[in-house]
């Protein structure tokens, strides 16, 4: 094998590759002689066919693997020859065009671009601010306040009152279009019904409203006209509705028979959990707060020059993204959105470069076990389903690969965050999610999470 | 004598019919060592002919035919018997030192 260099500019190299013909018909033979141990061609019994006939009908086919394999292996060495990390797959282009005769040299001219070399920051000057907020009282007070609603009973009201928004109605009702179609599902027994809620047709709710028990009600009402079943929207109807029984909402207490009904020991150990809960989520608030600040320091302290490729790539699939997304908000992309894209990218693809140097430099890897708790993870993430999620996960093993890249660059970020100087910082929670809202839009900041994890997984 | 070796042999129409086609297989390439060809023939073939249509066709000289002939087996179905096409085969020996690329040419 031959290597020389054709061109050196910036970040591209242009290699020509040589490799001489005995090589490959080396290595054709060999292959056919492994094929030949299970193929099958009459007359001959499996693994005494003889060469030349192997050669006639396999040939052709081994040549084209061979000439793959080999174009594979020679790019490896030339690049390990010369030193190259490539940034993306080298671009091969055959000497002959696609034709390839028996005989001759394999020449080809590759083009790669390099990984830029630089020099990464000393991390230990990395000084960077945490936001903490701390979970009040005040939070707290309104979770429960939730819970208890939700969790609110409906007790049977003795005396003998009109029905009231809020109050749970318990009823038989029979109705028919008012050209005298009845389906079923237009009937029913015994429904729980509650007042103002907007479970039933518009109107259906507010025409019960004020009716007492044993009083019968004709509610007339019309179907909405998006309503699901294509024969009864927009049609007028009239449901004949008995009133059985009115069942008003009871003041659920945040005590310990709440706790209990939930599942917990008295009302303290349920405070804790819910206190434990949101505490988990603002850390996770903060953890992506100061993710994002880290990221912006590494931005702003490196620069060097990029491999046109990569951010070329990035590029695209964020215009591609953003195209899409607009397309559902039914606007057209502009040019000047495009061009706003265009420093995301940049920065995309040089965090990947960074947060890869920094993990290679230190060896940072993903351990196998790291990847099965992710997945199982993910695998709790839908309940009762567990098993077929991690079926999934076994028979699609590229999809296990997606994970690597988050877990990398979790670690790698929490190595630099070893070796930052972090200084936490009380914040209140409105700060900690007012700011994490912008990060959500589609154009500005959001981007640089995903983007060295998409990097990595290429 | 001398004369009539020298001269190209004639090919007829009728030599194409005399060799039906090359016979490959793991026995047929044993004798390729010793530069003996195979081939598969008409039964009523004979070994002048066959050695005439090698000559003339293949333009090499052929020291030795030997043929076989195969008897096609006789098998019964539904009790009425029946029997299978007779084959011959015709091994050609070539002079020393010459070739026929038959069924392993590239």
């Amino acid at each position: 094998m031959k290597v020389s260099v054709l061109k050196q500019d910036g970040l591209t190299r242009e290699l020509e590759v040589t490799v001489p013909a005995a090589t490959i018909l080396k290595n054709v033979e060999a292959q056919l002689v492994i094929y030949g141990q299970k193929a099958k061609i009459p007359g001959f019994r499996p693994g005494k066919i003889p060469m030349p006939i192997l050669k006639k009908n396999y040939g052709r086919m081994i040549l084209g693997e061979v000439l793959d394999k080999t174009v594979q292996d020679s790019m490896a060495n030339a690049l390990r020859e010369q030193d190259i990390r490539p940034a993306m797959q080298p671009k091969i282009a055959l000497k002959d065009g696609e034709s390839f005769d028996e005989g001759k040299d394999l020449v080809y001219t590759m083009t790669v671009e390099v990984l830029p070399t630089f020099e990464v920051m000393d991390l230990s000057k990395v000084d960077i601010e945490k936001p903490v907020a701390k979970v009040e009282d005040k939070v707290v007070q309104e979770t429960l306040d939730r819970v208890a609603k939700s969790n609110r009973n409906f007790v049977k009201v003795e005396s003998d009152r009109a029905a009231k928004l809020g109050d749970v109605v318990v009823v038989d009702f029979n109705g028919q279009t008012k050209e005298g179609v009845s389906l079923p599902g237009m009937s029913g027994k015994d429904m729980n019904v509650e007042l103002g809620s907007g479970q039933l047709i518009p109107g259906f709710e507010d025409q019960l409203v004020g009716q007492k028990v044993g009083g019968h009600a004709h509610v007339d009402v019309t179907f909405p006209a998006d309503y699901g079943v294509n024969e009864l929207a927009g049609k007028p109807a009239i449901f004949h509705v008995d009133i059985k029984e009115i069942r008003e909402a009871a003041e659920t207490q945040i005590d310990n028979a709440l706790a209990e009904k939930l599942g917990f020991e008295n009302i303290d150990t349920l405070k804790d959990a819910v206190v434990k809960n949101i505490a988990e989520d603002y850390a996770q608030l903060s953890r992506l707060r100061l993710k994002r600040g880290l990221l912006d320091v590494l931005d702003s302290h490196h620069s060097f020059e990029l491999p046109k490729g990569m951010v070329d790539m990035e590029y695209d699939s964020i215009v591609k993204q953003m195209e899409q997304e607009k397309k559902q908000a039914g606007e057209e992309i502009t040019q000047a959105d495009k061009d706003d894209l265009k420093p995301i990218a940049e920065r995309r693809v040089r965090l990947g470069l960074v947060l890869a140097e920094i993990g290679r430099a230190n060896k940072i890897e993903v351990q196998q076990e790291e990847l099965y708790k992710a997945i199982y993870a993910e695998a709790r993430k839908f309940p009762g389903q567990e098993q077929q999620v991690l079926e999934f996960y076994s028979k699609n093993p590229q999809v296990i690969e997606s994970f690597r890249a988050p877990i990398y660059e979790d670690k790698v970020i929490d190595f630099i965050l070893t070796k930052a100087t972090v200084t936490e910082k009380e914040v209140s929670i409105d700060d900690l999610t007012a700011e994490e809202g912008e990060e959500s839009l589609p154009t500005a900041e959001k981007p640089k999470k995903k983007a060295s994890a998409k990097k990595k997984a290429e | 004598m001398a004369k009539a070796k020298d001269t190209k042999p004639v090919v007829t129409e009728k030599m194409y019919t005399v060799l039906t086609s090359p016979v490959v297989t793991e026995k047929s390439m044993m004798g390729s060592q010793n530069g003996q060809v195979t081939f598969r023939v008409p039964v009523e073939a004979t070994k002048p002919e066959i050695k005439k249509a090698v000559e003339a066709l293949f333009e090499v000289k052929v020291t030795a035919v030997n043929t076989v002939l195969t008897k096609g087996k006789t098998k019964r179905f539904k009790g009425v018997l029946g029997k299978r096409v007779d084959v011959k085969k015709a091994i050609v020996t070539l002079e020393e030192g010459q070739t026929i690329d038959v069924g392993a040419s590239a």
